[in-house]
């Protein structure tokens, strides 16, 4: 695969298109791994845009449903009731800075106070260690969720529970101590 | 070619030009810099005034950019990014429209910074940066991102070949990236 070829393509690796022969090239190309890095900028950036048009747009339909008639309004209870649980189940690929595929998040209700997260790991970077913290964020605050320990390939499922106070709209991975040391992101 | 010397890139025409660039010609008395910010910058500018000053918002948009002309030179790149400086400067325009009775909140001051969020300066850049993008591109990633709608949904909206919606796509999404990494860090 051309560079120019490769440069084209990156913006795949954000979709979980992976391809072996554009992956081997931006393992290979610093060019591509910083490109990759800015994409992955871009795509929380247009998240997150979207995830606060959509949480504006649910508060105005709630607010239009509350300011109908009783039965409207008992509707919209109903709807605030049983939309956000399923708005919260959502699926989190973490890869680390050259696009590497290294785990998979899932975030689900869990009860009236809390998110379970379920964490699986593969291939994180044992080289510094088999101990890594999994930190999550959403718009205004990040919360260190735990710390997580790897099998000697890399490898670990593990589950979390968050507290269901915030958006949790990111997730990322960093060694022991080293805070900003992000080993893999979402 | 003619050479723009006063955005500071001989040679480059302003739309090629980085926001702090612009800034910096509009300090020194640029119009056409001053043009091409507010070409990128008027749907941002135009978020904040209507969530922060209603039914004020075109008086609001209006005092924004005359701020901006007149206090481009306060702009300081080692105390952050433009985004953030053109954001500070719209909340703080707004906040005065909102409330005309309330003491006039000067744009300089040093704890601006303090006035936005880094979410919030992503999101006034993305407004930004997206308005930059070819028209088919923006449509694409905003059809994508905003109303969640598959490749094949796209394509299907508008008409289009599949192809097109990916490579239309690839290219918007690289190209904001491309001007991600004109930021400062």
């Amino acid at each position: 695969m051309t560079h120019d070829e490769a440069w084209r393509r990156l913006p795949d690796l954000l979709e979980d298109r992976d391809d072996a022969g554009l992956l081997a090239h931006v393992r290979a190309c610093a060019d591509c791994q910083r490109q990759l890095f800015l994409l992955g900028r871009v795509d929380r950036m247009l998240h997150e845009r979207a995830s606060a048009g959509r949480s504006t747009r649910k508060r105005s339909l709630v607010r239009a449903l509350l300011g109908a008639t009783a039965v409207a309004a008992a509707a919209a209870v109903l709807l605030v009731l049983f939309l956000p649980p399923q708005a919260r189940t959502h699926r989190f690929m973490l890869r680390t800075a050259s696009g590497r595929l290294v785990g998979e998040a899932k975030l689900a209700g869990s009860d009236a106070r809390n998110i379970s997260l379920s964490l699986t790991a593969r291939s994180l970077p044992v080289r510094h260690g088999d101990v890594f913290v999994l930190w999550a964020g959403d718009e205004r605050s990040s919360l260190q969720v735990g710390h997580f320990m790897v099998d000697r390939s890399g490898g670990c499922r593990v589950r979390f529970n968050l507290p269901d106070t915030h958006d949790w709209r990111r997730l990322w991975v960093t060694e022991p101590g080293r805070p900003t040391h992000v080993v893999a992101r979402t | 070619m003619t050479a723009h010397r006063s955005l500071g890139i001989p040679s480059a025409p302003p739309a090629a030009a980085t926001d702090a660039a612009l800034l910096r010609a509009i300090a020194a008395g640029s119009e056409e810099a001053f043009e091409e910010l507010r070409g990128r910058y008027a749907g941002a500018v135009a978020r904040v005034c209507r969530t922060v000053a209603g039914s004020d918002r075109e008086d609001c948009e209006q005092e924004v950019f005359a701020r901006i002309w007149r206090k481009a030179a306060l702009f300081d790149p080692a105390r952050g990014s433009p985004a953030a400086w053109l954001l500070t400067v719209a909340r703080r325009t707004a906040l005065n429209v909102q409330s005309s009775q309330r003491t006039p909140l000067p744009v300089e001051r040093d704890e601006d910074a303090g006035l936005v969020e880094a979410v919030d300066v992503d999101g006034f850049w993305l407004d930004a940066a997206l308005a930059r993008l070819p028209e088919r591109e923006r449509t694409v990633i905003e059809l994508a991102y905003y109303d969640d709608l598959s490749e094949g949904e796209i394509a299907k909206r508008l008409r289009v070949p599949l192809g097109s919606v990916k490579s239309w796509k690839r290219r918007g999404l690289n190209r904001l990236a491309g001007l991600l990494a004109e930021e400062p860090a």
